[in-house]
């Protein structure tokens, strides 16, 4: 066994048991706190749960009335965020990656989009990064979750690119590899995401649609608008 | 007319308001435990939820206007609740194990620093949440954060004074009963029937001590619209302060007791409505927060008084006289009436029906810049120079909308706003909602 069988085989079962097992435990430790106490004051409107996800999900766009400051740049989080989710799902090869895990599949999107993506998405890290650096605000904020988060998150897209040498319909017909090395490593820093994303402030990817739809509820039972 | 004299003498009062604080002796080891036992309690799914959160995108600095008047990195809103996610996160998280490893644990030097920041810097306006990415309900955290300093007697002096009288007495400002009756028979003097400790009523009308010295104009003007209305109402002498400094303070016995009081008298005369005066924590304190003994809703409805004015006049129950058209004004949305309330439209509702040319300010209703004096910001003397920084962004607010005056609806705000007028040589009129509506009552030119 290589680095890239190790990569592929135990170290990758490890990282998605690490990342299944933690992100349901940090979720159950969530849910086993008590709820917030007492019934409700009588709402001035109704407000169900339809109307918590509705308010959530307007919640991306950003609220009208604020506009975005030279400091902090509203444009990069949806680069960055877009951009990844373009690269992470219609890249060719990592469906073929998905597919190889859990039989599932879909259309892959031209390399070029892919590309363009991935660069982007590497472009609003390091913006991201020099404001965290640089802005006051995030200087005085920043904690070692926010710099360890941006080194994993980063990892596999530099590790990523560097097995960018052929089209993907090149890397797909191959029947083994053809960097074995490289690609050992992007998998490796993948791995490492997955086993960090419980841990830290990547678990806002599960907790940022019911903490929006506890304020919204919070606030629309009172006829506040979010 | 408001008696200037009386405004000195409640700024000045304000000023040695802290010599008059018992603050309990305390070991640091006690304070620490005291103020960690309430964050444990407090600490619910929605909370831990709210701490866990956050991605540290700053964003709702661009929100508060204590970071965005003095570009202090400190007052970021986020960063005031990092003593109760420290804690959080070292003690009932997920892997509270690991991080108390590497984070360490509150001090009582902390909880110090923290005071600053959760009561002079914080009047819980909740404009950062409107903005924050991931829903965050920061107000919420500050409070608890008060309520934690309150049971470590860390409540900044002013506050504490005011909420021991409150507790211990009953009173506020050292008014009782007795000055409620003194003002109640100024009012009936001239010519306005205000009914006083009547047995049964089905609207219960609350006060607070800023209406009984200083605005009682305002008092005097929801007594003509009630009286206008021909409704069977009246005030409770042993339940008539609206101010909850239980709440303010972080003293949540304190607050329950003093929600009590109200609802005892609402239920003794059988009232089906409560009116609370035009004062913003109130609003919150009573009608989203206060719960029977056992937990249950209140049986009866609490209403703001600029609510109730703009129902009355919107389900035509209420006529009023159109105005002076050529007047311009704008409206400031008390942060507790509007964001944390709801009570947004039916002020403009009261005011659009005075025939005054109305323009909103921007931003406006639930995005509205406070004052920059709630929350009980208002009274701490060493935070006047801050409340001022804040202040200045509303008065620039208010300037840009080229309106002669400034209707309000809470006496907080008012008393802020003639705060910054004094300061600012600010000519703008300040005029409370029901004074402007009691104005506009046809066939009561009178008063």
């Amino acid at each position: 066994m290589d680095l890239l069988d190790w990569a592929r085989g135990p170290l990758l079962a490890v990282a998605i048991a690490v990342f299944g097992v933690g992100v349901a435990w940090r979720l159950f430790s969530l849910w086993r706190l008590p709820a917030p106490a007492g019934r409700p004051a009588p709402a001035r409107e109704a407000f169900g749960t339809t109307d918590a996800l509705k308010a959530s999900l307007f919640r991306m766009a950003p609220h009208r009335g604020f506009h975005p400051s030279a400091t902090l740049v509203t444009i990069n989080p949806y680069v960055f965020h877009i951009g990844l989710a373009l690269v992470f799902f219609g890249y060719a090869p990592h469906i073929a990656f998905i597919r190889r895990l859990t039989g599932l599949g879909w259309p892959a999107l031209p390399d070029m989009v892919m590309y363009i993506a991935a660069a982007a998405t590497i472009v609003s890290l390091l913006i991201a990064l020099l404001f965290r650096l640089t802005d006051p605000v995030l200087k005085k904020i920043s904690r070692a979750d926010d710099m360890l988060t941006w080194a994993l998150t980063m990892l596999p897209l530099m590790t990523g690119m560097a097995v960018v040498g052929e089209p993907s319909s090149a890397l797909l017909a191959q029947a083994s590899p053809l960097y074995r090395g490289p690609l050992a490593v992007h998998l490796l820093s993948l791995e490492l995401l997955l086993v960090w994303f419980p841990f830290g402030k990547l678990m806002h990817a599960f907790l940022v649609l019911p903490n929006r739809m506890q304020l919204a509820r919070f606030l629309g039972r009172r006829g506040v608008r979010t | 007319m408001i008696d200037m004299a009386v405004f000195k003498q409640f700024q000045e009062a304000i000023r040695h308001l802290g010599e008059m604080a018992q603050p309990e002796p305390l070991t640091d080891a006690a304070r620490l435990s005291r103020a960690k036992a309430v964050m444990h309690r407090k600490t619910d799914r929605a909370l831990a939820m709210d701490l866990e959160s956050c991605v540290n995108c700053g964003y709702c600095s661009e929100a508060c206007h204590f970071y965005q008047s003095t570009q202090d990195p400190k007052y970021t809103p986020t960063r005031k609740l990092d003593l109760l996610r420290r804690v959080h996160m070292r003690e009932t998280s997920a892997f509270a194990p690991l991080h108390r490893l590497f984070k360490p644990d509150i001090t009582v030097a902390d909880l110090q620093e923290w005071q600053e920041l959760v009561y002079d810097s914080c009047t819980e306006c909740g404009r950062c949440s409107m903005v924050c990415p991931m829903g965050i309900n920061i107000a919420r955290g500050v409070n608890v954060m008060r309520e934690a300093l309150s049971e470590a007697g860390l409540v900044p002096l002013e506050l504490m004074a005011v909420a021991q009288e409150q507790a211990g007495r009953g009173t506020v400002f050292g008014v009782g009963p007795a000055e409620l009756l003194r003002t109640v028979e100024a009012l009936r003097a001239q010519g306005i029937p205000i009914p006083l400790d009547e047995p049964v009523a089905d609207v219960m009308l609350v006060t607070t001590v800023i209406d009984v010295l200083l605005y009682q104009d305002a008092l005097a003007a929801t007594a003509r619209i009630l009286n206008h209305l021909g409704l069977r109402w009246t005030l409770r002498s042993a339940g008539f302060e609206a101010a909850n400094f239980g709440l303010l303070s972080g003293n949540e016995a304190l607050q329950k007791a003093a929600s009590q009081r109200l609802i005892d008298e609402a239920l003794a005369v059988g009232a089906h409505t409560v009116i609370l005066p035009e004062c913003g924590h109130a609003y919150p304190a009573l009608r989203w927060e206060a719960r029977l003994p056992g937990g249950e809703p209140l049986p009866f409805e609490v209403l703001a008084a600029s609510e109730f004015v703009g129902r009355e006049i919107g389900s035509g129950r209420l006529e009023v006289r159109s105005g002076d058209t050529h007047q311009v004004v704008t409206y400031h949305d008390a942060c507790k009436l509007a964001r944390h309330g709801g009570v947004i439209d039916e002020p403009r509702a009261a005011i659009a029906a005075l025939g005054v040319e109305f323009r909103e300010t921007s931003p406006t209703a639930e995005l509205n810049w406070c004052c920059g004096g709630g929350a009980g910001a208002f009274l701490i003397n060493r935070a006047a120079p801050l409340r001022h920084k804040a202040w200045e962004i509303k008065r620039q607010q208010i300037d840009a909308t080229g309106a002669d005056a400034v209707v309000v609806s809470c006496a907080s705000c008012r008393l802020n706003f003639m705060e910054g007028a004094e300061v600012d040589q600010w000519s703008t009129r300040i005029v409370s909602l029901v004074e402007l509506v009691a104005d506009h009552l046809p066939g009561d030119r009178a008063h």
